[in-house]
């Protein structure tokens, strides 16, 4: 069968858990849908072209450059956004960990370093310190020096090692 | 407005009937390369999404050769466990691709397509001998050596395809570029040998931007395995180094720092190859 080939102005996405449709041009990458078109001004657009790591998101909760992704690629996928992430109306354990840290300055960055620290989380949660920098090494801060970045991850790591050996106990 | 059409793709039929549409057809898949701010996409045509195709994703040890479908990611092959036992060096180089954000959309035969001279991948599957399957723009299936493959000859690749027993433990792929991550490379290299108490044997080394397209470095990799890792022997293959730096470059503008810069990258090649720390004491003094 051949797959229709037709202009598609309409797309339905899977954003934070919720279906959305939206129209977007051929050309839109997910990023400017994301921002511009849904609202989700968390996401931040910096470079454009994949180098600053701002508008990262988690696709099947891995981390990817949502600049890099046209809109029609991301039908039928899972994105997750910073604004997915928050846990009941507040902020989740690894944004609360940000504050406590300090390792938010002017702020631009942060969204994509809260995503990519998450979806590093979700597949490593074991809190290396090497494997964090490694990971975050496609995001760009230009305030903190990331080394209050690195140890608000690492405090997050090791309070959902915790939150695991608690609950495997209390199961026990 | 536009006058692109999209389409995705979800079986290797569909893919083959959007291939013979009569509009010019455009390919995307990982976007890492097509999607970067100095390249403007098609404005007509048809662009065809390759994401969306099982058929071309996924690595099979399981046969009698190793294939990994066109789509696999960067990311993919950095984690595969098969794969790292049996190619270090090509998931060494998965694992050096740009960031994170970049693996796990970068594709495999994109990498390939694309035929960047400093392309990551390219250097370690020309070691390995890898083949690639594909459609013709006819719809009809090829395959051919990597080596002989011409990037735009409209070949579209569908599979990388490795023999099953792979370079062994003893391979490695480095590379140097101007920041330690998410860093194009200037040069890269991967060798393949079997190491013995330290005797390094039959090395092959091909390395990566160096020339339009990776080479093998033939010299260097026959001074390795005549003279042995020791200082005398390293200093002769760093000198051969420099050697085949000038033989690929002569006269061009970076030839006088990258046969300097390739004798670092060879102390660093050999440390990982045998699973030493640059900082050695074998590499006392070879600079």
């Amino acid at each position: 069968m051949t797959p229709d080939a037709i202009p598609r102005d309409r797309l339905t996405l899977w954003v934070n858990g919720r279906e959305v449709s939206v129209i977007a041009d051929p050309h839109d990458r997910l990023s400017h849908i994301l921002r511009d078109r849904l609202g989700l001004t968390g996401l931040k657009e910096g470079c454009c072209e994949g180098e600053c790591g701002a508008c990262t998101v988690l696709v099947d909760d891995h981390p990817v450059a949502s600049c890099l992704m046209l809109g029609f690629q991301a039908e039928g996928v899972r994105i997750t956004t910073i604004e997915g992430l928050t846990q009941g109306g507040g902020l989740s354990g690894l944004q609360q960990a940000f504050l406590t840290y300090g390792a938010v300055q002017c702020g631009f960055c942060t969204p994509g370093m809260v995503m990519a620290a998450e979806g590093h989380l979700r597949a490593n949660p074991d809190g290396d310190r090497a494997a964090i920098r490694h990971a975050l090494a496609g995001n760009i801060c230009r305030c903190t020096g990331f080394a209050l970045i690195v140890d608000a991850v690492e405090s997050e790591a090791e309070r959902r090692q915790a939150d695991l050996s608690n609950a495997m106990e209390a199961g026990a | 407005m536009t006058l692109l059409n999209v389409c995705r793709p979800t079986s290797l039929a569909e893919l083959v009937a959007a291939l013979r549409g009569a509009d010019p057809v455009h390919l995307i898949a990982g976007g890492t390369d097509l999607l970067v701010g100095s390249r403007a996409l098609p404005d007509a045509g048809r662009l065809v999404d390759l994401t969306a195709l099982p058929a071309l994703r996924g690595i099979d040890t399981t046969g009698p050769d190793i294939r990994i479908g066109a789509a696999t990611t960067a990311a993919e092959i950095e984690r595969h466990a098969g794969l790292a036992l049996r190619y270090p060096a090509l998931v060494q180089a998965a694992a050096e691709c740009g960031s994170v954000q970049i693996r796990n959309r970068a594709t495999l035969a994109g990498n390939i397509a694309n035929a960047a001279a400093a392309a990551d991948l390219i250097p370690p599957l020309l070691l390995a001998g890898a083949r690639i399957a594909g459609l013709t723009q006819g719809g009809a299936e090829c395959e051919i050596s990597l080596q002989d493959y011409q990037a735009g000859s409209g070949m579209l690749i569908t599979t990388v395809i490795l023999l099953a027993e792979g370079f062994g433990p003893d391979s490695a792929f480095v590379k140097l570029g101007p920041r330690r991550d998410l860093t194009i490379a200037r040069l890269n290299l991967a060798v393949t040998a079997q190491v013995q108490d330290r005797q390094i044997v039959e090395p092959r080394i091909v390395a990566g931007a160096l020339a339009p397209r990776p080479i093998p470095l033939l010299h260097a990799a026959s001074v390795l395995g005549a003279r042995g890792p020791d200082a005398d022997g390293l200093r002769a293959f760093l000198d051969a180094l420099s050697a085949e730096v000038d033989a690929a470059i002569p006269g061009r503008a970076s030839q006088g720092w990258k046969r300097q810069a390739i004798r670092g990258l060879g102390i660093d090649l050999i440390a990982r190859l045998l699973k030493l720390s640059n900082r050695d004491p074998l590499f006392d003094g070879v600079m």
